[in-house]
């Protein structure tokens, strides 16, 4: 039975030795791995079509077969090793990424081709089944019901906390240590509202972010009293708005449940999406990866989350700069733009998008601000020229200008990409200013910054 | 923006000292400014446990002027910058790109001037999103390798000026780019030699006049003139100028003049060479086929020290003795020609003979040779000879392979070993074909 493939056919910028190894379980898979890569150990290799796949001589009479589906990315190896990805996989990436595995335009042998299709098929289905119904549904919703008593009185607690700063003033906050706020960020995961801690924990740094700080901090507050004002009053919110402030507070959905459209307004949209930007955070051991795209018909724009622990892999399973036609499922809120991949055909090459002008920018933040009020990134795309003073900045046609981000640093790559004339731009527009992600180069690349 | 900077001033303070501002939102319907007052006049069951905190007021209204804030913000004003001028060559192909971006980032970092090099001479540019990596890092190990500015510069192109101009640390780029008559005859060192070496690139005889005019003056200065002559357009014209300096007091200028005098083909050095060397080498046929037979030179004499021959041994060279030592130093100042002549064999075929426990010196001696005279027959059939197992069991013996497979010329030679399979390739060779494959592929993605 032939089957369609769904590789993402934008193949395969190679990857380096690091994003490699940063794949192996351990570090003797490291170790061993390197040893093993080396053309001598390895008969038949061969790339195609975003697969790598090649067999090893090792110490038993037939070699092992190893193929690695880079989209995913996915692996399969003959070999008995219960380390995942196994060595020779690891050795065959090595060897791929150093340009040892030649291309090989007839495709995948049949052992490699059989699992690839496999993996196609199953990859192109919807995920199976119904979400799992919880076992029991009674002692399910007896715990629901203690967790929202639990975060009902943790940001009742928040809020009296809050208050106490602001009746106390702020302005002992600078000599404050990161358990002023660490020790309130613990008794918000302690009520079941993991999303406030993580918020709480990152307010550390803003007495020592330089001029403005109290501003900034007083920012934070605000909006942090204001979500514990809308969580007591959610039985008078809209739906939308509702889902934005649970979800803020730290309920979140399962993605299985979002993807089985088991949700409100959880219809699948498909497009061709462009991927236009990726910024990578790192909090507490856990790596973040934000992904941004935008439709090409529908110009809607998405952002898909993954998390990783140190150490691991983040999904990197879209490129920046190609378009991926794709059914994504959004998760409810009030600014619907988190979504998840629901299912993945073909790719292509992108293009660079429609750049806007900043006016445009800060219109759509400013309507999208007006529903959920808490929004403080928000995808940007401009058609801007990069400049240094007084401030570093992008600058449009019109002559609007805003700031770029001072933590995104001294952003020279951008300017040197530009060389003072007009680049299309994405990135995350945030308070604070732009932060820049992807730019096109004239030859219509994408380059990320 | 002042009830902003109002209710900032009282946070700072704290509601138990300070008054709570009003606030109020230019469109906005509301009694923002009536104190005490209810946010949320529709439910006010559900508000606030403690309704009348000024605390919570405080906060009620910060939140208020946080959300419109945000929402209407204004455009600002930037200067715009002058536009680079444009430059007419393209840049490198994709690929190119990429295996730069992954140098800078630590992946072979020494092979950064030939990628620079070769980019160079196709007369392609370094891809501009790439420029203020490549520059920082020219900018850092310029004291050990000034040709990295040079070489980042050329190959930055008119990009790399105009970046030049914002940023004070790359200024270096201008020094190549612009330099005129005044960097030579007012600038400091770095910018005399960036107008020397641009010069000596522009018109060879003309750097050769100059620095014939100002070696009488030119001290410490002079190892700079060898050098910059060293980097291009070396002939047997520069030989009057290079034999005079072997009569130097300067240790360091002397030394130059006869590496660059060794390198040059037809000099008179390499003759005096190629005559002490030939009484060392010669080939008998035997019983099992013909072998090397090699005597090592008996002493040092004042003529051999002139022409750069030391006997002092050190470095990778310390388990030599003192006659094998000066082999090796009159094998690698020795033409190459020397022995295909001599033999009447090609550079393959003098190696494939027989040469016992020497191997490893003549392995040493003739890659530098080959080396310092470019002679990339030779280089390819010592690679093939150490990658087929040859003698490079040595500490220098490793060294060399490190250096040969960084200059040979990656498409003529074996990148696999043909080392007997059962044996573990020793570490040299598995780097050195590691580094060979790298600079296939990035030669090959520079011709794209």
């Amino acid at each position: 039975m032939s089957v369609p493939q769904a590789k993402v056919s934008t193949v395969a910028e190679r990857w380096d030795r690091e994003r490699v190894l940063a794949l192996a379980p351990d570090a003797p898979a490291q170790r061993t791995a390197q040893s093993l890569a080396s053309g001598r150990a390895w008969p038949v290799t061969g790339a195609a079509a975003g697969a790598v796949w090649g067999e090893c001589r090792g110490s038993a009479a037939a070699p092992y077969r190893a193929v690695v589906d880079l989209s995913g990315p996915a692996y399969r190896c003959s070999c008995p090793s219960r380390k995942f990805p196994c060595k020779h996989v690891l050795a065959l990436l090595l060897l791929w990424s150093e340009g040892s595995v030649p291309d090989d335009a007839a495709g995948p042998p049949d052992w490699a081709a059989s699992w690839l299709d496999a993996r196609a098929a199953r990859t192109s289905r919807a995920p199976s089944g119904a979400p799992a119904e919880p076992k029991d549904p009674r002692a399910a919703a007896r715990r629901a019901e203690q967790r929202e008593t639990r975060v009902a009185s943790g940001l009742a607690e928040l809020d009296r906390w809050l208050c106490d700063q602001a009746r106390q003033g702020l302005a002992a906050s600078q000599q404050a240590g990161y358990g002023h706020w660490d020790d309130i960020a613990a008794r918000m995961v302690d009520a079941q509202a993991p999303g406030l801690a993580e918020r709480l924990r990152a307010l550390a740094s803003v007495p020592h972010s330089g001029a403005g700080w109290d501003g900034r901090l007083l920012e934070e507050y605000a909006l942090l009293h204001l979500l514990a004002a809308a969580y007591r009053r959610q039985a008078g919110l809209p739906p939308p708005l509702r889902e934005t402030v649970r979800s803020r507070i730290g309920f979140s959905h399962r993605q299985a449940d979002v993807l089985a459209g088991a949700l409100a307004g959880g219809q699948p949209v498909r497009d061709h999406w462009q991927v236009l930007a990726r910024r990578d955070l790192e909090q507490d051991r856990i790596r973040s990866r934000r992904t941004w795209l935008r439709g090409r018909k529908t110009s809607r724009d998405a952002l898909l989350l993954s998390f990783a622990a140190a150490g691991q892999a983040l999904d990197d399973s879209l490129t920046v700069g190609a378009d991926a036609d794709a059914d994504l499922v959004f998760y409810p809120g009030a600014v619907p733009h988190r979504a998840a991949v629901l299912a993945r055909r073909d790719g292509s090459d992108g293009g660079p998008p429609d750049g806007g002008t900043i006016a445009g920018l800060l219109a759509g933040y400013a309507a999208a601000l007006g529903a959920d009020p808490w929004l403080d990134s928000w995808l940007a795309v401009v058609e801007i020229t990069p400049a240094r003073a007084p401030v570093p900045a992008v600058r449009d046609a019109d002559g609007d200008a805003l700031p770029l981000h001072p933590g995104a640093g001294d952003c020279w790559p951008l300017f040197a990409l530009s060389g003072g004339r007009p680049v299309t731009l994405a990135g995350e527009w945030t308070p604070r200013g732009l932060w820049p992600l992807t730019a096109w180069d004239e030859t219509g690349r994408a380059v990320p910054l | 923006m002042s009830t902003w900077q109002d209710l900032v001033t009282a946070s700072l303070i704290g509601t138990e000292r300070a008054e709570v501002p009003a606030a109020t939102v230019p469109g906005l319907p509301g009694p923002a400014d009536a104190a005490p007052d209810i946010p949320f006049p529709d439910n006010p069951a559900l508000d606030s446990p403690v309704p009348y905190d000024p605390a919570a007021l405080l906060l009620d209204r910060a939140a208020l002027l946080t959300v419109a804030r945000r929402g209407g913000r204004p455009a600002g004003q930037a200067e715009p910058l002058p536009a680079a001028e444009p430059d007419p060559a393209p840049a490198v192909s994709p690929a190119a790109g990429r295996r730069l971006a992954r140098m800078l980032g630590g992946e072979h970092p020494d092979l950064l001037a030939e990628w620079l090099t070769a980019a160079a001479a196709r007369d392609r540019r370094v891809p501009a999103h790439l420029l203020p990596a490549l520059l920082d890092r020219a900018r850092r190990v310029s004291p050990s390798d000034p040709e990295l500015r040079r070489l980042s510069a050329a190959a930055g192109g008119s990009r790399a000026r105009w970046l030049a101009r914002l940023n004070p640390d790359w200024k270096f780029v201008t020094t190549y780019a612009g330099a005129d008559e005044d960097a030579w005859r007012l600038g400091g060192k770095s910018q005399r030699r960036g107008y020397l070496t641009a010069l000596r690139a522009r018109d060879p005889a003309a750097a050769r006049e100059l620095i014939a005019q100002s070696w009488e003056t030119a001290g410490p200065e002079r190892v700079m003139f060898l050098s910059v002559l060293a980097s291009e357009g070396l002939s047997l014209a520069d030989e009057p100028l290079l034999e005079a300096a072997l009569d130097e007091r300067d240790a360091g200028v002397r030394g130059w003049a006869a590496h660059l005098l060794a390198r040059l083909p037809g000099s008179a050095l390499g003759q005096r060479m190629a005559r002490r060397a030939l009484g060392c080498l010669r080939i008998e046929g035997g019983m099992r086929g013909a072998s090397l037979i090699v005597v090592p030179p008996a002493g040092c004499d004042t003529a051999m020290r002139r022409d750069g021959v030391t006997s002092r041994q050190g470095g990778g060279l310390q388990e030599m003795d003192g006659r094998t030592h000066l082999l090796h130093e009159v094998l690698s100042r020795t033409p190459l020609g020397t022995w295909t002549g001599q033999f009447g064999l090609t550079a393959g075929q003098v190696l494939a003979v027989s040469s016992g426990a020497w191997a490893p010196v003549l392995f040493t001696g003739w890659s530098r040779a080959a080396m310092a005279q470019r002679d990339q027959e030779w280089m390819t059939a010592l690679i093939d000879w150490a990658l087929a197992g040859g003698p490079t069991g040595t500490l220098f013996g490793a060294e060399t392979l490190r250096q040969l497979a960084r200059r040979v010329d990656p498409a003529r030679c074996a990148r696999e070993t043909t080392a007997s399979r059962a044996a573990e390739i020793p570490p040299p060779v598995r780097d050195a074909i590691s580094v060979l494959r790298f600079r296939y592929d990035m030669l090959r993605e520079l011709e794209l």
